[in-house]
């Protein structure tokens, strides 16, 4: 598990300053152009330059982003591996039929493809980790009220959100207790700590779930959270510099129709 | 994953998730209405799934395998809640950990805030009057409600890849085959870990169980009493 989580990089990126829904806008843009795209160009583009304002503007650490990035691009060649093998075509380089149902080959249309989705999911996913690494949760929730979300999925959202961080805590604590005392030196043992981890961090983070509502009733909480939020106001050189990216991508996007790798 | 799921899919399934998901709102709002004192174990349990959903073991599909925890939410919560309290869990981790996405969260909110839970609760509610040992009962919700999860997982991959030969089913079958071999013994796991939570749970604060009514009473007082 993640000992820190991207919230707390996003708390103190290059970019926290800037408005909110600019960045939104750049992020999920990119998500829906990656989509629209029918080439690998385009979401290869907007991985590059979506990765370079990480690193320049918002100050990430490349060794940082870099261990974020491991874990989705492990898994999406695993599953672009499946998908070259099932997609099929013509004029095949390998094929092998071990069942009549079930054809598994390697041809220059699955190779196509495979890319293709591939190149999709590193778009996808660095625009995703774009968002998450320059817009913290707590100015999420800002947007989410102004866009009349349900009271109750916000004030649940929020709990959640403040309950995860005192689990974490208390996991951390109580695991490493566990472990200094041999606590997972067999898998029967392990699966019996396990459940006592759970168990006790559910209990004690329930009760401090009930403390928090508790002390917030006093201060006439009535299923409404009071967000601050600051208004940041929409910057002209940010606006503009989001709204031509946007603009370049969608023109490669309709350009690269055709191009496939090989 | 974001991006790996096509577009036309992507919307599919949102378009699946929202009614459902409207309709656990609904829910959640009657059930806070009466009884503010739930929002703060609807809140551990949203924390936990995030937790236990976090823990990603790799599998061979563009997805990976990790437990679900959703079986004991939908047990105490039933399946409708355990939806919204998925769909928040989904964002989160796809906006703290960057696993998932927010195109294919529709596509996530279906197999594992929807089907899974529903699965769950389906066997807790027909075994929940019977003389079924209760801890057995959730052991097997909650399994239940992994094991689902997966099945409709695979079946989205199959649905947006089909094979050339043999079509949805035969990568239906592979997609399956992969996520079976990490999913079945890690659902049984799973059902291990929550029953014993489960039994936690009714040996320290029994009251709440009984309040939301999720066991017969005397059922719970039994179990709380022999443990």
């Amino acid at each position: 598990m993640y000992e820190e989580l991207l919230e707390d990089i996003a708390q103190q990126n290059g970019l926290r300053e800037v408005n909110t829904y600019t960045k939104l806008a750049a992020g999920l843009g990119a998500i829906l152009l990656c989509l629209l795209s029918t080439s690998f160009v385009a979401p290869l583009f907007i991985a590059v330059v979506l990765t370079l304002t990480l690193f320049i503007m918002a100050r990430i650490d490349p060794g940082t982003y870099g261990k974020i990035f491991v874990a989705p691009v492990l898994f999406a060649l695993l599953g672009v591996s499946v998908i070259i093998l099932l997609a099929g075509g013509e004029g095949a380089f390998w094929s092998w039929r071990p069942l009549p149902w079930l054809s598994l080959s390697i041809t220059r249309e699955s190779i196509n493809q495979g890319l293709f989705v591939f190149f999709r999911v590193l778009g996808g996913m660095s625009a995703l980790i774009f968002i998450a690494l320059t817009t913290p949760m707590t100015d999420l929730f800002v947007v989410m009220r102004r866009a009349r979300f349900p009271e109750e999925v916000l004030d649940l959202a929020m709990i959640i959100y403040r309950t995860i961080f005192v689990i974490m805590a208390q996991l951390v604590l109580v695991y490493q207790a566990q472990l200094m005392r041999l606590g997972y030196s067999s898998f029967r043992e392990s699966v019996r700590s396990c459940a006592t981890l759970c168990g006790s961090v559910f209990i004690a983070s329930w009760e401090a779930g009930e403390d928090l509502i508790r002390a917030m009733e006093a201060r006439c909480y009535e299923g409404k959270f009071a967000v601050l939020g600051e208004g940041r106001p929409i910057g002209l050189p940010s606006a503009m510099a989001v709204l031509s990216f946007l603009v370049v991508s969608a023109a490669i996007v309709v350009t690269t129709r055709q191009i496939t790798l090989i | 994953m974001e991006g790996f799921l096509p577009l036309q899919w992507a919307v599919f399934w949102w378009i699946i998730a929202l009614p459902c998901l409207v309709f656990g709102i609904l829910q959640l709002k009657r059930v806070l209405a009466a009884d503010r004192e739930a929002l703060p174990l609807l809140g551990v349990t949203g924390g936990f799934i995030f937790i236990l959903s976090s823990l990603k073991l790799p599998s061979v599909t563009g997805s990976c395998s990790h437990p679900t925890g959703t079986g004991l939410s939908s047990v105490c919560f039933g399946p409708w809640i355990t939806s919204v309290i998925c769909a928040i869990v989904l964002l989160f981790q796809s906006l703290f950990l960057a696993h998932g996405g927010l195109s294919v969260l529709g596509a996530n909110i279906v197999s594992m805030g929807i089907v899974g839970p529903l699965a769950g609760w389906g066997i807790y509610r027909a075994l929940r009057d019977t003389g079924v040992n209760i801890y057995f009962t959730v052991f097997l919700a909650c399994a239940l409600a992994d094991f689902c999860t997966y099945i409709v997982t695979s079946l989205e991959l199959a649905l947006a890849y089909p094979a050339e030969v043999g079509g949805f089913g035969s990568s239906f079958v592979m997609f399956m085959g992969i996520f079976a071999i990490t999913q079945i013994p890690l659902a049984i796991v799973e059902g291990i870990v929550l029953a014993l939570v489960f039994k936690y749970i009714v040996q320290l604060k029994p009251e709440i169980l009984v309040r939301l009514k999720v066991f017969p009473e005397e059922k719970i007082r039994a179990a709380a009493g022999d443990s």
